[in-house]
């Protein structure tokens, strides 16, 4: 019954956020100011077939305001340049499926760096964290205003997000002590097992033979 | 098949017995003469018990906060065991964002290796009967939990989408310590309390399932703030229920006892007893068709629970856009609604057969099962917050109810092949778990949410052959019972398993004593009988 008790106000703790933050959510991704941003990147290895090693390699990205410009470009405060999936890393994975609303699109959900709005040429060399998955990306930046809604972008690859994109290899996770440990506690189940059965079996037998 | 403590004694494979809790204790038998099938003597005859015993040492009341030798501690040790079993088998659930993130898994992989988890488990719960047989049912349980332990942490190497698959099917072999842990309770409690001793022991086991989805992110969110990375914490993460099973499994063997008056193997088996045929206990499971409805039922009410158990998890994550943790919470509820609803459903069922019999039953488990399917498709409609997390809440125990209700059903089935029958219905769930999540789970065809609501529209469709379970002693949901004056007699129905060469041997006496005894399934009319009907629980579930 607690549980339910728990339950029922959450619910309505829930309920309120949600109706607060109601009017937030309808925000589209075509009503931002397209190519607003020139965004360039520059990995630390680059040639045909190059995939890059999460942790070690880094890229080299730069973005500055475009030749198009954009109208709304008086708002802009923050930039916040994000690692986002191409196509063919979206395939049977709705996870990370493109929205146009703003609020639902996991197309970019890694952040690389926010920095303030600079009319010059900003750049930063950012190492790729052990945290990101195996996969084909390119990078966007958001032009973002006061109240943190997205105003524009740029993005490294063209609109039907075909070129210059570049290939990840993760990590893979696994460590040598990891490993060791597993085995030890695994030898150590099967070898427990193993002795209390033959224990038991040999205690059996000397009753028996009393 | 259940353990007649007057002469039978079940050859491999035929004892998943008091697995369904339909043990009788008749009132006015007392079987010293004829020898007792589990070698029970010991040398003292003025063993102490901390709880009152009947004839064959077992507890008469159930204690629940109490941890005595041997029956309460039995009793603990086994829907522990099997708690952490559920525990594993679920493990990797409320991890998935962060797993398939590091296989570079796809949702039919993901899928897959759902379908897989539960997979194992249909034929390891068929095999473990035999195993409590042979070993009894520390051993079974023990096996269970240390040889399943090595795959468990062996999540440590998994480097891709086949290696991730085969490691949870072979830890998905545990979920077997269900039939150990029933088998447990069932030598170690008298029949009239069984029911409501098995309903606790399996819905406090299958809380395990709500338990991980909280249990693992927290381990996980624990291992991070050491410093390790995402992709190696949720490694070391399953560490956790790996230890707790090798715990379990060392507690077990040194603190359990297999029988009330000792262990198997120090004990000596006396005198000749009869070994039923599991030829002959399989052929009447299978041929009747009860067996397979019920098959089908379980397998979309443990079923479709199972499925959720995998899935729900990341639906909140990725469809509310929750974090881990959170969607951790949400889950967990779905899985800790068990510990009430679950015996509720064998409670209900109980109620419905003392005012209406077997009828009241059979509209019970309908009623029970198509609700929570009809909240199952609302679940998969909401599209906000609350309203989710209510669905889920009212489907969760509406399904968790008729899998207590099914098996207020499932001991009247039969009585020659009741364990197998119930060890069958126990794969039916893992079955229908396997099917539901391969249908709708496992490719990029369905949403998700979309997936949860055409598996409720399957299970309201698949739970209407209820309809079809008809006792010609009882009658069924739409039909009164049999007016033929031979068949309406519970004797016809029980007697009908065996031969009249058999019968001639008399090996069919525990059959006519059960159908004696199972007169209360008439309803209100059985009042009238003289025969008094003991009063019988039935909250035995798998």
């Amino acid at each position: 019954m607690a549980i339910q008790k728990i339950l029922f106000a959450s619910l309505l703790i829930c309920s309120l956020i949600q109706s607060i933050h109601g009017a937030e959510k309808l925000r589209l991704f075509k009503e931002l100011d397209k190519g607003a941003l020139d965004v360039t990147t520059k990995p630390s290895r680059e040639g045909p077939g190059v995939v890059l090693d999460a942790g070690k390699d880094t890229l080299n990205i730069t973005w500055t305001l475009s030749s198009i410009g954009s109208k709304r470009e008086a708002e802009f405060k923050i930039i916040k340049v994000k690692l986002c999936y191409a196509p063919p890393s979206q395939v049977d994975r709705p996870w990370r499926k493109t929205h146009d609303e703003l609020f639902k699109d996991k197309t970019c959900p890694h952040k690389i760096i926010a920095k303030p709005y600079d009319k010059t040429l900003q750049s930063t060399t950012w190492t790729l964290e052990r945290d990101i998955p195996t996969g084909t990306y390119f990078v966007r930046a958001y032009a973002v205003d006061a109240i943190g809604h997205e105003v524009a972008y740029g993005q490294s690859t063209d609109d039907a997000k075909k070129t210059n994109l570049f290939s990840v290899q993760a990590i893979s996770g696994r460590h040598a002590s990891l490993d060791i440990a597993s085995i030890c506690f695994s030898v150590f189940s099967v070898v427990a097992l193993v002795v209390f059965f033959v224990n038991e079996k040999r205690k059996a037998k000397i009753e028996q033979s009393k | 098949m259940a353990h007649n403590h007057s002469n039978e004694d079940g050859s491999i494979g035929t004892s998943l017995h008091g697995v369904t809790a339909r043990e009788q204790v008749f009132s006015f038998s007392v079987q010293e003469d004829v020898p007792s099938s589990q070698a029970v003597r010991t040398n003292d005859p003025t063993a102490k018990f901390a709880l009152p015993v009947d004839s064959e040492h077992r507890a008469k009341v159930f204690k629940p906060l109490s941890f005595a030798k041997p029956h309460m501690r039995a009793f603990h040790l086994g829907w522990i065991s099997f708690f952490t079993c559920f525990i594993s088998t679920f493990a990797a659930a409320p991890l998935v964002p962060v797993i398939r993130d590091n296989l570079d898994l796809t949702k039919t992989d993901i899928g897959n290796a759902g379908v897989a988890s539960v997979s194992g488990a249909i034929f390891s719960r068929l095999a473990m009967g035999a195993v409590c047989d042979l070993l009894g049912a520390r051993y079974g349980t023990a096996f269970s939990l240390m040889l399943t332990a090595p795959a468990v942490f062996s999540m440590s190497f998994v480097a891709d989408a086949g290696s991730y698959l085969a490691v949870r099917f072979m830890i998905g072999f545990c979920l077997a310590t269900f039939v150990s842990c029933q088998y447990w309770t069932s030598v170690m409690f008298t029949g009239k309390i069984i029911g409501l001793v098995n309903g606790c022991a399996g819905g406090w086991g299958d809380m395990g399932g709500g338990v991980t989805q909280l249990l693992m992110p927290m381990v996980f969110h624990v291992i991070k703030l050491t410093g390790a990375t995402p992709f190696t914490a949720w490694r070391f993460a399953f560490f956790i229920p790996g230890i707790l099973q090798i715990v379990m499994g060392i507690l077990v063997l040194t603190l359990g006892q297999d029988l009330p008056d000792g262990n198997l193997s120090t004990l000596q088996k006396s005198g000749q007893v009869s070994k039923d045929k599991f030829s002959k206990v399989f052929w009447f499971a299978v041929k009747n068709y009860r067996t397979w409805i019920l098959f089908m039922l379980y397998g979309f009410s443990m079923g479709v629970e199972l499925t959720i158990n995998n899935v729900i998890s990341g639906y909140f994550y990725d469809r509310f856009n929750l974090t881990l943790h959170t969607a951790g919470i949400i889950a967990a509820s779905f899985g800790m609604a068990n510990f009430f609803a679950r015996p509720f459903g064998g409670y209900a069922s109980d109620v419905a057969a003392r005012l209406f019999g077997m009828r009241g039953r059979l509209w019970i488990l309908w009623i029970l099962q198509t609700v929570g399917a009809l909240f199952c498709i609302w679940l998969g409609r909401a599209s906000s917050l609350p309203i989710a997390i209510l669905a889920m809440m009212l489907f969760s125990m509406g399904t968790q109810a008729a899998c207590g209700a099914l098996f207020g059903v499932a001991p009247f089935v039969s009585r020659r092949s009741l364990g197998l029958i119930s060890g069958l219905t126990g794969a039916g769930g893992n079955f229908g778990s396997g099917v539901t999540q391969l249908l709708f789970f496992s490719s990029s065809r369905f949403s998700t949410a979309e997936g949860l609501s055409l598996m409720g529209v399957m299970a309201v469709v698949c739970s209407l052959p209820v309809a079809f379970i008809h006792f010609p002693q009882w009658g069924s949901m739409f039909l009164r019972p049999s007016q033929d004056g031979e068949k309406s007699k519970e004797e016809h129905y029980y007697g009908a398993e065996w031969t009249e060469e058999e019968k001639s041997l008399g090996l069919h006496e525990g059959s006519i004593k059960f159908a004696e005894n199972s007169r209360s399934e008439r309803g209100r009319k059985a009042m009238l009988a003289d025969i008094p009907t003991p009063e019988t629980g039935s909250l035995a579930h798998v």
